[in-house]
């Protein structure tokens, strides 16, 4: 061993290394890094030493080749080759693709006979005549049969030495082997069988591999070969639990994905073809009736016909459309296609006249649309627009104490109440009212208590409560009045009467929808802040028709009134009364001061 | 070990010193160690075991330093009776039978560490401690030993431990194995399992017996094979004269009426697996060992005649067999293979690989390593071969890594650029150890003015332009129509 005198420096593997030539350094002045009996080789400590090893590793680099000596295999001298393998090959052109087991491959009986059986067959044959000899295929054949069965009727032949009696051996022989002049040569060749498993002490006749049987002795064994491998075994941690868990669910959502998917396709292919089904139907039963017709010579007019046709042709029907307007070029291009000789003129015609009539209808309603914008195009429809914020529309700032609204409240109703810098302002003049019945609507959402939140002055919040519908009645004025959108209406008092009193949902939709015919009530005429002066100017010159307006609402309001009271059978003499107040009420607080 | 290796030193048989005396032939017996001659030259020998013929004693020679490739059967005449015979050495023995039969403590105290050194060194170490146990104990001169009636576990140590299986006729006149011993062979016997059951896929089958080769013949298609190694096949197999394996489906028979029989029904004429390179010289086929388990199976007890290290302890399951094939007008000829684990641990791109001997040394065995290396490039993996290595898989890979590493530098060095060990191991598709071993044992990592350096010995340019000019086959990357194989989850859980 050198003894070094410089300390080198480990060698990293990403460190870029010169490649030199030896002519490119001098030789002196390097030494080798490694001596040779350092370096891994891989091979086993023991053999690392063998003398042919050691001599051809020196050799490596010199120009001697030294061999490791093996013993040299020969051209075989017995073996005939030609006649062993005598298939010739062809090459396919393509990449050979196969999966085909040994067994598979085989043609004929996994059995072979062996030299003893073929003297034994030798034998056996020339005692019989030339026609009833045994075939080396057959006599295969039957060993396969009595080894098969064997093997599987005693599997421990070789432990307890048990013989297959002849009468299984025989059923399994008619059941595998059909032709009869066979199956008579099976018991001799049982007996012979059964002579030879005897010999071999009862193992089967095939020289087989030892595998596993018994792990004590097997381990030591080197003929035990080809043992099943111990199954790995995954370390099992509670993560890998869940992770297999979400794997699990995963797939199962995904596979029920895939499931529906495939049961939804199904139901659409299904109705499809009973779609085509009645299409079918249909067409053949018109035929049906075409033909009765002809035979009957029946000439009545086309209208049963006529009938069935647009059902007929509901995919032809769409392309259509666009050619409708000239006729001559519908009557053409329907003929050919249709190819019937009877239908085509009378049903195109008719169709024709349908589409006239629907173009014509169709036509006349986008005039009067026309007429109706341009009759209208300086007003303003207030209906048409999304409402201004009115004091109906704070009311409906209180909204039911559901869950779901109370979470979220939406931010736009929030902002509209930003702008209401004073609290609604309760009418004096309103007396407060008593509810006592209940009409049919009251049965509605009525019951939930509803809040709502509004910005006071500098800046104070306030949170407005409104009791359910049980306490209705006893609560303030204010709230009473707020609960009735439409209380001026039944302001007569004549108490003595016992006025019907109906409480209405301020949200419900007819309620809604009815508001909306009402023009911008007095408070929002008299409110500041809001543009009302900008709706005021735009609505004086629209004074007439703002004016039929309010009756058109008056109307309508008196007509939901008289709808409210039928459905309540409510008193009678109310019906008109509250509706009129309401409109001579409204007009003034219309009409610019 | 020590470079006095080369001089045939003690290599064979246990440490520590033997008792030493002649010997006759008569009381020459399984353990000892004499001077054989082999080759016109006398040579330590172990004799591993006896059979007695027609024409006189044989005696199963280990060869001191040789591969057990060369061992043999050796008669009389051979051995130099002049010479002292080294005796199995009965002090060893005498030691072990303090530890009694169930002295469990003791057991696990005292051979552990042997056992321990056992394991590490190879099997001709392992072997030859392990044989001193059922040798004999007693100097044969000495008195009979008193020895126990045989236990069934004597039975199956003298069936299992001792090559009674060569030849019936043999040991006759030997004493029993003490029984003492068992204990012994035991142990080792469980810590070669532990071996087995941890070491990597297909490490060698340790047992005794097993270092004795077992099949003498082997007719294989056109050739006649002189197996090197112990193969498992049946048993009844060892006492033909020479058996007969199917070309194509690699089915063995020990009867050639059989084998005639079955070679008129047998119509494979290539691997059965799919083609995954073809060019004018050779072909290749990827075979699955789950789905042509016989295939595979048979192509293992055929290997192993000449793999020392191959184990067939286990099934062919958890491995693909890439095997290298010739065409003629006959069909696709087996010509060499390499198995590969379906899912290597320690990224190992080849199992076990094999030209078989009647295609040896004209190139097969590079083509095979190139092409494990390509598909370990389409992989995109680095691969390195499962060690052990034997000895000419040793000078194989070495060869090919050299002309590889070298080629790839030259070309470096022609465009004067530098390298690292990495990129070398990358574009190689060979692991950075392995790339630094070749570097090594060509001496070319020099440390010079403070820097590790590559330099390329003159010699090996010259060799490899002498090479070149031979105009050696090699596989072209572009005619390989393969994909790397997925395995499920399942099948890698359950299927072995």
């Amino acid at each position: 061993m050198t003894t070094r005198k410089v300390r080198y420096k480990k060698l990293n593997i990403k460190t870029p290394l010169p490649v030199l030539r030896e002519h490119q350094i001098d030789a002196n002045e390097y030494e080798s890094l490694t001596t040779e009996s350092q370096i891994v080789t891989g091979v086993e400590q023991g053999e690392e030493n063998e003398y042919h090893l050691q001599a051809a590793l020196k050799g490596v680099g010199a120009s001697v080749d030294n061999e490791i000596p093996v013993p040299p295999p020969q051209k075989s001298v017995e073996a005939d080759y030609d006649e062993l393998y005598p298939t010739p090959y062809v090459e396919p052109r393509n990449y050979i693709k196969s999966s085909d087991t040994v067994e598979e491959t085989l043609k004929g009986s996994l059995y072979d006979m062996t030299t003893e059986d073929d003297e034994f067959l030798k034998k056996y044959n020339t005692k019989r005549p030339a026609n009833a000899h045994l075939s080396e295929n057959d006599f295969e054949r039957i060993m396969e049969v009595f080894e098969d069965t064997a093997a599987e009727s005693a599997p421990y032949a070789e432990v307890d030495n048990t013989f297959v009696p002849y009468e299984l051996m025989s059923q399994a022989i008619s059941h595998h082997i059909r032709e009869k002049p066979v199956q008579g040569h099976a018991k001799t060749i049982y007996e012979y069988w059964r002579s030879r498993r005897q010999a071999t002490g009862n193992k089967s006749l095939h020289a087989s591999l030892k595998f596993e049987t018994h792990q004590e002795h097997d381990d030591m064994d080197p003929y035990v070969c080809f043992r099943r491998r111990e199954v790995r075994q995954t370390r099992k941690t509670r993560a890998r639990d869940v992770q297999v868990a979400d794997k699990l669910k995963k797939l199962r959502r995904e596979l029920e994905d895939g499931r529906q998917l495939v049961v939804f396709a199904h139901r659409r292919e299904v109705l499809k073809r009973e779609m085509l089904k009645t299409d079918r139907l249909v067409y053949e039963q018109r035929a049906k009736l075409k033909e009765t017709k002809i035979k009957l010579n029946i000439k009545t007019d086309d209208d049963d016909l006529v009938n069935t046709k647009p059902q007929k042709r509901p995919k032809t029907e769409p392309q259509q459309p666009p050619r409708t307007a000239p006729h001559s070029q519908l009557r053409l291009a329907v003929r050919p296609d249709g190819g019937r000789s009877m239908e085509p003129v009378e049903l195109t015609l008719l169709r024709d006249k349908q589409a006239e009539r629907q173009l014509e209808l169709l036509n006349n309603v986008e005039l009067r649309v026309h007429d109706h914008r341009r009759w209208n195009a300086n007003y303003i429809d207030l209906t048409a627009d999304p409402l201004p914020p009115v004091k109906e529309e704070r009311e409906q700032n209180f909204r039911p104490a559901k869950t779901t609204y109370l979470m979220t409240p939406p931010a736009s109703a929030s902002d509209s109440m930003e702008v209401d810098e004073t609290p609604p302002v309760p009418e004096k003049s309103i007396a407060p009212l008593v509810f006592k019945a209940a009409s049919l609507e009251d049965s509605d959402e009525e019951e939930m208590p509803s809040f709502r939140r509004r910005v006071g002055r500098l800046g104070r919040l306030f949170i407005d409560r409104r009791p359910g519908k049980s306490r209705a009645g006893l609560s303030s004025p204010s709230r009473e009045s707020s609960l009735q959108s439409d209380r001026w209406k039944y302001d007569d008092n004549d108490d003595a009467d016992e006025p019907p009193v109906y409480k209405i949902d301020t949200n419900s939709l007819r309620q809604m929808k009815f508001r909306s015919t009402i023009p911008p009530p007095t408070t929002l005429v008299r409110r500041p802040g809001l543009d009302i002066t900008q709706l005021q100017a735009a609505s004086r010159p629209a004074a007439l028709p703002q004016a039929q307006a309010l009756l058109q609402a008056a109307q309508a309001q008196a007509q939901a009134q008289a709808k409210v009271q039928a459905l309540g059978a409510q008193g009678p003499g109310a019906q008109m009364p509250p509706a009129q107040p309401a409109a001579t009420q409204q007009i003034p607080s219309v009409q610019p001061p | 070990m020590s470079p006095s290796a080369l001089n045939g030193e003690a290599a064979v048989g246990p440490d520590g010193p033997r008792q030493k005396s002649k010997a006759t032939i008569d009381t020459l017996g399984v353990g000892c160690i004499a001077m054989v001659e082999k080759n016109g030259q006398a040579r330590r020998a172990e004799i591993l075991s006896i059979k007695d013929t027609k024409s006189g004693r044989q005696f199963y020679c280990n060869f001191d330093n040789f591969n057990k490739r060369l061992d043999e059967w050796v008669p009389a005449k051979r051995i130099d009776f002049d010479h002292d015979v080294e005796w199995p050495n009965p002090d060893k023995d005498k030691q072990k039978d303090g530890k009694g039969k169930n002295a469990t403590v003791s057991k696990k105290k005292a051979p552990p560490s042997k056992a321990q050194k056992r394991l590490g060194k190879r099997e001709q170490s392992v072997a030859s401690e392990a044989v001193t146990p059922h040798t004999w104990p007693e100097i044969p001169d000495t008195q009979p030993p008193s020895k126990a009636p045989s236990t069934p576990r004597d039975l199956e140590q003298k069936s299992t431990g001792t090559p009674a299986v060569v030849g019936d006729e043999m040991d006759v006149d030997e004493d029993e194995p003490a029984p003492e011993v068992k204990k012994e062979v035991e142990f080792s016997r469980e810590a070669e399992i532990e071996k087995l059951r941890t070491g990597g896929s297909m490490t060698q089958n340790p047992t005794e017996l097993a270092r004795i080769r077992n099949i003498s013949k082997v007719q294989f298609g056109q050739f006649d094979l002189f197996p090197w190694y112990f193969s498992p096949y049946p048993e009844s197999f060892t006492q033909e004269d020479v058996i007969f394996i199917c070309e194509f489906c690699l089915s063995y028979y020990g009867d050639k009426k059989s084998f005639i029989r079955h070679r008129q029904k047998c119509t494979l004429q290539h691997p059965p697996g799919n083609e995954i390179y073809r060019d004018d010289y050779v072909s290749f086929f990827e075979i699955d060992g789950r789905r042509q388990r016989t295939w595979c199976r048979n192509l293992c007890l055929i290997s192993k005649m000449f793999l020392d290290h191959k184990t067939l302890y286990y099934d062919v399951d958890p491995f693909l067999f890439y095997v290298m094939t010739q065409k003629t007008e006959k069909g696709h000829h087996l010509v060499g293979y390499f198995s590969k684990e379906k899912e290597s641990a320690d990224n190992y791109n080849v199992a076990c690989i094999l030209t078989l001997p009647q295609y040896q040394r004209k190139g097969f065995g590079r083509l095979l390593i190139q092409f494990s290396y390509e598909l370990s490039k389409i992989e995109g993996k680095l691969g390195s071969p499962e060690k052990p290595l034997s000895d000419l898989g040793l000078l194989s890979y070495r060869q090919y890594w050299s002309e590889n590493i070298i080629d790839l530098l030259l070309e470096l060095n022609d465009r004067d650029e530098k390298s690292t060990i990495e990129s070398i191991s990358t574009s190689l598709a060979m692991t950075t150890q392995d790339v630094e071993h070749t570097l090594q044992a060509l001496k070319m990592q020099v440390y010079h003015k403070g820097e590790h350096k590559l330099v390329l010995p003159e010699s090996m340019i010259q060799q490899r332009e002498k090479a070149k000019s031979k105009k050696k086959r090699y596989i072209s990357p572009e005619n390989i129509q393969w994909k790397p194989p997925v395995f499920t989850a399942s099948s890698r859980t359950w299927g072995w």
